[in-house]
């Protein structure tokens, strides 16, 4: 068992070492927050009378996107278990790189790709402060002491905890963007169908995605509809009154509203299911992809076991 | 699809008596098997309102038949069950000689297409595509032909370049075709729609009535627009409180206005608008307009009675996607004018709109009431400017008619016996008075819309806008909210397709396109220039024609000509009174209803000799034919 390393530095490190690292992310964030918020109109307007994920050879776009949906569920989500499963810095960063590599290959959307990163940099740079001050010392550890500032000990052990998690937990958010955007909604909810998620579970995700949207332009229009005869929102009853009143409306629509869906689903001849969206077939190809993705998997696990 | 037999249809069938068709008896004179056969029906909601009693109604085969009624008439109902997704609590539903339950059910819902008022009820897809071919696939075709059949359905409807984008994604108007190319793409045999071109722009209103006549099966049509409804259907049954109270022919329908009048339905308020070419009223049209052009240069030559409410200056609006609202928009508003904004879908309307009422702040300069409008004062715009939303219900959320009235009149600031004051006032004046305890959710389109308009009016605003103020009503909601907007007398912006509308209520019209002014002039002017109208997707030919053939139809003015009266009524010979029927000859003034030449041709009534009008007091008029 050995003793813990106390390294003394001088208190001028501090602004170097966790302000400007601080700073740099406060100022990152918010402009992550508004690059993922901010949708930009594309030149040309894309041809929507074909299929967005397929070229007009009626290919898909990279080999992610001719890859079987239903490997590709069960792959991806091996894959991110074995990540999961890692416990080096190293280990995790290759994944990371494996994961960047995957998103380039996979052509997916960058405004997509940063709304996910966005929605996880706020937790992860919360780690990356708070588990360097927290995490239990243990024989061996490495402390950093600022001057004369006994009470501020920052473990490296704890930093390079929390850059492990980041980093694993950024790899398999990175993939879960070529998961998901590969494939058409219905056509990945199939291939979960196919792969025994009951049909109900696919079909309320399906219409849960379209008529969120729905909602959301009904919630904002009263929103406006509020403003407009001066709503302002305050720390008072009133508020909350009208917040219950809005909230209460916007439930009895939805509720309203399912019920005309269901019946234009059933004018339409719905018995329970929905039709197909296209037949599914493994192909060698499919499963070669599966194979180096296994194969990726394994060498990342060995690569973290010999690390020990 | 069976071939339209469009001569098929007699008015001895379909003719202007109360329906008193004995149960049971399902086969059409004729000998022609009805396609719907709908004997007895009542139905009753869960919630105790009784929609439908005593139903009884034939469709034949081919049938093109118009369901007209008032808000709450049961004609919703009607269709819901017509289509088996609400099962009768008594009496039948047939479909092709068979109760619509069991199997038979499955079967008929894949040949009779529904097309309800919401697309976004029907636009349950991921894309267009899938939602297009959802129908196909459940009539057991494979993904590939119905795919093939989406984009038949998809081309007729002019969608087929937007084949894959969400549905969300697409305009209202493209919402709605898409709705319909679900119903086309199962090429179902019925067509069912509930007010197809609600809140649809003149052009989109234009694509859909093209589809439906050339639609070969039947057609079932809900709809308040009788002048939409004119040409596409030939019977019309009319619906009240749950029950059929007429069965005409469409010509006879819009041709008796006693009975539209008596059903909500009576739209010939309409039917004098100078924009539809009809010169049955040309001294009133010629004097309409010529006040209405005096009132708009007495504005602009007095600027110090009419002071400047509201001015743009180089005004722009770029929305969060980097899409321009508005693009170095000028625009100079004086108080007590009314004006109108048109242009198409998109042009830039409700973005202005929104501006106005400081939900969105673009660059450039806005003074209100020569005032500029500071990051501070955009959020008090509120306090003077009223906004009524295209959909009311937006703008409705509270528990009861009363909650809703002082909503807005509580953040004014005002005391409660203001507030309560001023509600009461103002729910008398848009016809609400006794509804304080209503829940606005429960009310009918017409009395949500005039709600609203309470809601601004209370607030008593310096400048009050409407955007789209007659989408969804029916007639008689029409001409409340026409009444109550005529007394309206400070600064009116109305946002509108509705030429009607717009050349009764203002003097000045803005023609918008793609976020610019193209066209600033007095409504009279804009009224005669067909070219801007035409920009603008305001394509009116169809609603023109249709117009003047009803008013050919409805023409009635006051002749004095000798002619014959049957009366029956009690009348005095001496000191002796008594009833019978009699018949004399008369000459004096009356209106009468009857068919006209057309343009100034004179014409006679000679040949209509009896008629059937109001004679007040001639009972007590001295007789002089023999009694038995």
């Amino acid at each position: 068992m050995t003793d813990v390393h106390h390294i003394q530095v001088p208190l001028w490190y501090l602004p170097l070492l966790v302000l400007i690292p601080a700073a740099v992310a406060a100022g990152v964030v918010p402009w992550l927050g508004r690059r993922a918020r901010t949708r930009v109109v594309p030149e040309k307007d894309p041809d929507w009378s074909i299929p967005p994920l397929a070229d007009s050879h009626g290919q898909g776009i990279s080999l992610i996107h001719r890859w079987d949906v239903r490997c590709k569920i069960v792959t991806m989500l091996a894959y991110s278990f074995a990540i999961a499963s890692l416990r080096h810095l190293s280990a995790a960063a290759a994944a990371l790189c494996v994961s960047l590599v995957v998103l380039l290959a996979a052509k997916v959307s960058f405004h997509k790709v940063l709304l996910r990163v966005f929605a996880l940099a706020g937790f992860l740079g919360m780690l990356l402060v708070v588990m360097p001050l927290t995490v239990p010392v243990h024989p061996g550890d490495t402390i950093l002491v600022f001057g004369s500032l006994d009470w501020l000990n920052v473990n490296l052990r704890g930093v390079v905890l929390a850059a492990t998690i980041a980093a694993k937990a950024m790899a398999i958010a990175l993939l879960m963007e070529p998961l998901l955007s590969t494939a058409p909604l219905p056509v990945t909810l199939h291939g979960l169908s196919r792969l025994g998620v009951p049909d109900m579970a696919g079909q309320m995700v399906l219409l849960s995605y379209r008529y969120l949207h729905v909602f959301t332009h009904e919630a904002r229009r009263m929103t406006a509809g509020m403003q407009a005869r001066g709503f302002e929102k305050k720390t008072n009853m009133a508020t909350l009154r009208a917040l219950a009143n809005f909230l209460g409306m916007i439930f009895v629509r939805s509720f309203e509203r399912t019920e005309r869906v269901f019946d234009a689903m059933q004018a339409r001849g719905y018995n329970g299911r929905f039709p197909d969206p296209g037949h599914l077939q493994i192909q060698w190809l499919d499963i070669l992809q599966t194979g180096v993705w296994v194969a990726a998997g394994t060498a990342l696990v060995l690569f973290d076991y010999v690390k020990v | 699809m069976g071939d339209r037999p469009a001569d098929r249809h007699t008015t001895s069938t379909f003719h202007g008596t109360n329906v008193s068709r004995s149960h049971g008896a399902c086969p059409e004179p004729g000998g022609l098997a009805p396609l719907f056969c709908v004997q007895n029906l009542w139905y009753a909601y869960p919630d105790g309102i009784q929609a439908l009693s005593g139903v009884d109604l034939d469709i034949l085969p081919g049938d093109r038949m118009a369901l007209v009624g008032q808000n709450g008439s049961g004609k919703t109902t009607l269709i819901k069950l017509l289509s088996g997704l609400l099962a009768p609590a008594q009496g039948t539903v047939c479909f092709k000689g068979r109760a619509l339950t069991g199997d038979h059910l499955d079967e008929s819902r894949l040949g009779i297409g529904v097309l309800f008022q919401d697309p976004d009820d029907q636009l349950f897809g991921h894309t267009v595509m899938d939602d297009v071919a959802f129908g196909p696939g459940n009539q057991g075709k494979s993904r590939k032909t119905a795919i093939l059949y989406a984009r038949q359905a998809l081309h007729q409807v002019n969608l087929e370049h937007l084949a894959y984008k969400e549905p969300h994604n697409l305009s209202y108007g493209q919402k709605k075709r898409a709705a319909l190319a679900g119903i086309l793409a199962m090429q179902p045999g019925v067509l069912i729609l509930d007010e197809p071109t609600a809140n649809l722009d003149p052009g989109q209103e234009a694509v859909f009535l093209d589809l439906l006549k050339g639609f070969a099966g039947t057609l079932i049509c809900i709809s308040h627009d009788l002048i939409f409804l004119y040409e596409l259907c030939e019977k019309a049954v009319v619906l009240h409180k749950g029950g059929i109270h007429h069965k005409y022919t469409m010509r006879e329908l819009v041709s008796r206005r006693s009975s539209l009048r008596d059903h909500g339905l009576d739209f010939s308020f309409r039917l004098c608008t100078p924009a539809n070419g009809v010169h049955a009223h040309e001294e009133d049209k010629k004097n309409g307009s010529e006040t209405r052009s005096n009132e708009y240069a007495k504005i602009l030559a007095e600027p110090s009675a009419h002071p400047s409410l509201v001015r743009l200056e180089k005004y722009r609006y770029v929305y969060p996607d980097g899409t321009p609202g508005l693009q170095d928009f000028s625009l100079d508003i004086h108080e007590g004018e009314k004006m109108a904004i048109v242009g198409e879908n998109g042009a830039g309307k409700s973005t202005l709109l929104a501006c106005l009422c400081g939900l969105r702040q673009g660059r450039g300069t806005l003074f209100f009431g020569g005032t500029p409008v500071t990051r501070k004062r955009y959020k008090n715009l509120w306090r003077r400017v009223g906004l009524v939303f295209q959909d009311c219900a937006d703008q409705l959320f509270c528990a009861s008619v009363q909650e809703e009235m002082l909503f807005g009149l509580r953040r004014l600031g005002l005391s409660s016996d203001e507030c309560r004051h001023r509600a009461a006032d103002t729910l008398a004046r848009v016809g609400l008075a006794g509804f304080e305890n209503r829940v606005p959710l429960h009310l009918s389109g017409g009395e949500r819309k005039r709600l609203a308009l309470g809601c601004v009016l209370a607030m008593d605003p310096d400048l009050l806008i409407l955007d789209e103020p007659t989408a969804g009503l029916d007639p008689r909601g029409e001409e409340l909210l026409m009444a109550i907007l005529e007394t309206f007398d400070k600064t009116l912006l109305l946002v509108s397709h509705d030429l009607f509308f717009i050349e009764k209520l203002t003097h000045r019209t803005l023609v918008m396109h793609q976020g610019r002014v193209i066209g600033d002039l007095p409504t009279p002017v804009f009224m005669q220039d067909d070219k801007l109208c035409n920009l603008n997707g305001l394509s009116f030919s169809y609603r023109q024609r249709t117009t003047t053939a009803i008013q050919k139809l409805q023409h009635e003015h006051e002749h004095r000509h000798p002619h014959l009266h049957i009366h029956d009524h009690p009348h005095h010979h001496g000191r002796t009174v008594h009833t019978h029927p009699h018949e004399h000859l008369h000459d004096h003034p009356h209106r009468f209803v009857h068919t006209h030449p057309g343009g100034q041709k004179n014409h006679d009534h000679a040949n209509r000799l009896v008629h059937d009008h109001a004679h007040p007091g001639h009972d007590a008029e001295p007789h002089d034919h023999s009694h038995e």
